[in-house]
């Protein structure tokens, strides 16, 4: 609320008076019409439903999406017609869809979420979250046992995997990019054909390449060298079109200066893509984090904590998941869904970091 | 009067008395440049001499050449795939398209400042200035000298001297493009190119950056390209005018004196443009 004096000028004589203002939105009043009409076309089919559902038994999912969604959108369109005329109508059906969509993918989103936090948080504890498995069998009840040798494990294989598949990545992408080099189309057509190899094929390359021919065990390592084949194509891509996307301007501006192109690739163009890379990174470590296939074949599995990183199997978090989910043991089930809520957390608080980390404003002095 | 001073001043005598200037005093010069874009000749025959610490101004309506023509002085108008040309470009009376030379040396000692400010975003105001000394790998004592000495010539020193460890892309255009002025001046070119400076600028940092010129022109040798014809009187000494008719590469119509050029011109294209009549 402001004051504002305002002064005119009335027959002749100067008049000052203090009016009071207050902010308004006059874009923003409706009509009682629209009002009236705007929740009626929302109750009407939400009423429907309602009666759909206490007399018959159609399950739920059907009832929303070919009785709910159709209604919902004539009564809209009816609405719509009646307010603003025909005009309108068509804005209705695309606003139904769009909060439609928007909805069902959140549904979907927190459904998941909420399974896991349920079934997972029974499982959690300190002990769960320190110990490992190497005293337990399947069947002993919750709160002997835990996962920090399988969590430790993910750590290990996708720190392993990031350390490789980073920089080649980015060189990937410089090289396609900057370098423009005479194998640039070969190598950005390969680069996108590996990011179609299945993940379990990539699991079987390492195991016949490496594994059988006895040039490595199976291990973090191994593990990691799977990892590493589904991390580059997307990293690489990534960190492409985030190259692409840096203006000329700075190319040209430091060659101007007399600067080498690898200087200039270096010092002006990689720091000012930083943190579209650190998004390259994430995507990088989201496309593998909760692979299982690769890891059955490479990795293994293991009851007791492993920070070798050559030379004998490791657990991990997906594996760990995989092997108790299926046992016919209620304690076992149980964990699997706590190692999935601490995937998810783990996930979660590595993208948060990487996020942090990719917006803070960095500059070179 | 320093030597720099009294050659500078040969220099304008001289240049004034209608490109009549002696070899030695000759910094660059273009002869008989022409340039392509794939099969599309785009400039032709251009010879445009520049005397040591003088300021020519390129003049000529959009699409005509300017621009390319200025890339070509400092070696960057090949980093264009489809480039080529024909013809010399001399600095110091050495081609430098000549297979030996190592164009990274050559855009060391021609600067260039383009039309668009492109202060490096990733840097502070000071690490810009110093940009080049890192990036050409020049050793230059002295930095916070170098830093002060630079932004005062470019006139942004007071602006900026409390928070040079701020971020560059936190400044306003006018004060960029000054910023990037002083990034150029700390490698410690002879000559400049300055592809229309101020087209971006509003009219007071436009100012500033013709004073920024008229300081810098008498040490350095500057080629501007500009569209005010106001400011190519004000600022320069020589200027040549390009014009290119339709689907014909573009070439120079006449050169000389600023004042030549606009008091008196001997063509009537280049009459209608000064004053306005096209482009």
């Amino acid at each position: 609320m402001s004051q504002h004096t305002i002064t005119y000028q009335h027959s002749g004589v100067r008049v000052e008076e203090v009016k009071k203002q207050s902010p308004l939105r006059p874009w923003a009043n409706r009509t009682a019409k629209f009002k009236l009409v705007t929740a009626l076309a929302a109750l009407i089919p939400l009423f429907m439903i309602a009666l759909v559902f206490a007399f018959t038994e159609i399950p739920g999912p059907i009832v929303v999406v070919v009785i709910y969604l159709p209604l919902q959108i004539l009564s809209a369109v009816i609405a719509a017609f009646l307010v603003g005329g025909k005009n309108a109508a068509p804005d209705a059906v695309i606003i139904v869809l769009a909060i439609g969509a928007t909805l069902l993918s959140i549904i979907i989103v927190v459904s998941i979420l909420y399974t896991i936090v349920v079934r997972g948080f029974e499982a959690l504890s300190v002990s769960f979250l320190s110990q490992n498995n190497e005293y337990i069998s399947p069947p002993t009840p919750l709160g002997y046992g835990g996962i920090a040798h399988a969590l430790l494990g993910t750590i290990i294989i996708v720190g392993i995997a990031m350390l490789i598949s980073v920089p080649i990545g980015i060189a990937t992408a410089v090289y396609i990019t900057e370098v423009k080099g005479k194998g640039a189309n070969a190598v950005r057509f390969f680069v996108q054909a590996e990011s179609g190899v299945p993940s379990v094929v990539a699991g079987l390359f390492i195991l016949t390449v490496f594994i059988l021919s006895g040039a490595i065990t199976q291990s973090a390592f191994a593990g990691a060298l799977a990892y590493f084949i589904l991390m580059l194509p997307t990293v690489a891509r990534t960190s492409e079109e985030v190259l692409k996307l840096i203006p000329d301007d700075l190319r040209t501006g430091a060659l101007a200066l007399g600067s080498t192109r690898a200087r200039t690739v270096m010092r002006v163009v990689l720091p000012a893509a930083r943190t579209g890379i650190i998004t390259a990174t994430i995507l990088g470590i989201a496309r593998v984090m909760g692979e299982t296939a690769p890891l059955l074949l490479t990795a293994l599995t293991n009851d007791k904590t492993v920070w070798n990183p050559f030379g004998e199997p490791i657990a991990s978090l997906p594996t760990f998941i995989f092997f108790n989910v299926s046992l016919p043991f209620p304690a076992a089930v149980s964990r699997a869904w706590g190692a999935a809520l601490v995937l998810m957390v783990f996930v979660g608080i590595v993208f948060t970091a990487a996020r942090y980390f990719g917006a803070r404003k960095f500059v070179q002095s | 009067m320093s030597t720099a001073e009294f050659e500078g001043k040969t220099a304008t005598l001289e240049a004034n008395l209608g490109q009549r200037t002696p070899e030695a005093l000759i910094e660059m010069e273009s002869r008989e440049l022409s340039l392509w874009f794939g099969s599309r000749k785009i400039l032709e025959g251009v010879s445009i001499k520049f005397p040591r610490n003088t300021v020519t101004a390129l003049i000529g309506p959009s699409g005509c050449g300017k621009s390319s023509y200025i890339r070509t002085l400092n070696r960057l108008h090949e980093l264009i795939p489809s480039a080529s040309l024909a013809g010399e470009v001399l600095y110091e009376g050495n081609d430098i398209y000549a297979p030996e030379i190592d164009p990274v040396s050559i855009r060391l000692k021609i600067g260039m400042v383009f039309q668009k400010p492109n202060p490096f975003p990733s840097m502070t105001i000071r690490g810009n200035v110093l940009s080049g000394l890192k990036l050409s790998g020049m050793k230059r004592p002295n930095h916070d000298e170098i830093v002060e000495e630079t932004l005062t010539k470019a006139g942004l020193w007071k602006e900026v001297k409390d928070r040079l460890d701020h971020a560059a892309g936190d400044l306003s255009g006018g004060q960029a493009q000054r910023l990037v002025i002083a990034r150029a001046l700390a490698v410690q070119p002879s000559v400049l190119l300055m592809d229309e400076p101020c087209s971006a600028l509003d009219p007071a940092s436009t100012l500033k950056v013709e004073e920024t010129i008229a300081a810098l022109s008498k040490t350095m040798t500057i080629i501007i390209v500009t569209h005010n014809m106001q400011q190519a009187v004000r600022v320069s000494d020589n200027t040549a005018f390009f014009l290119a008719a339709e689907n014909e590469p573009g070439h120079v119509v006449e050169q000389g004196p600023t004042t030549e050029i606009f008091s008196n011109p001997q063509d009537e294209r280049t009459l209608d443009y000064v004053n306005g009549r096209f482009g």
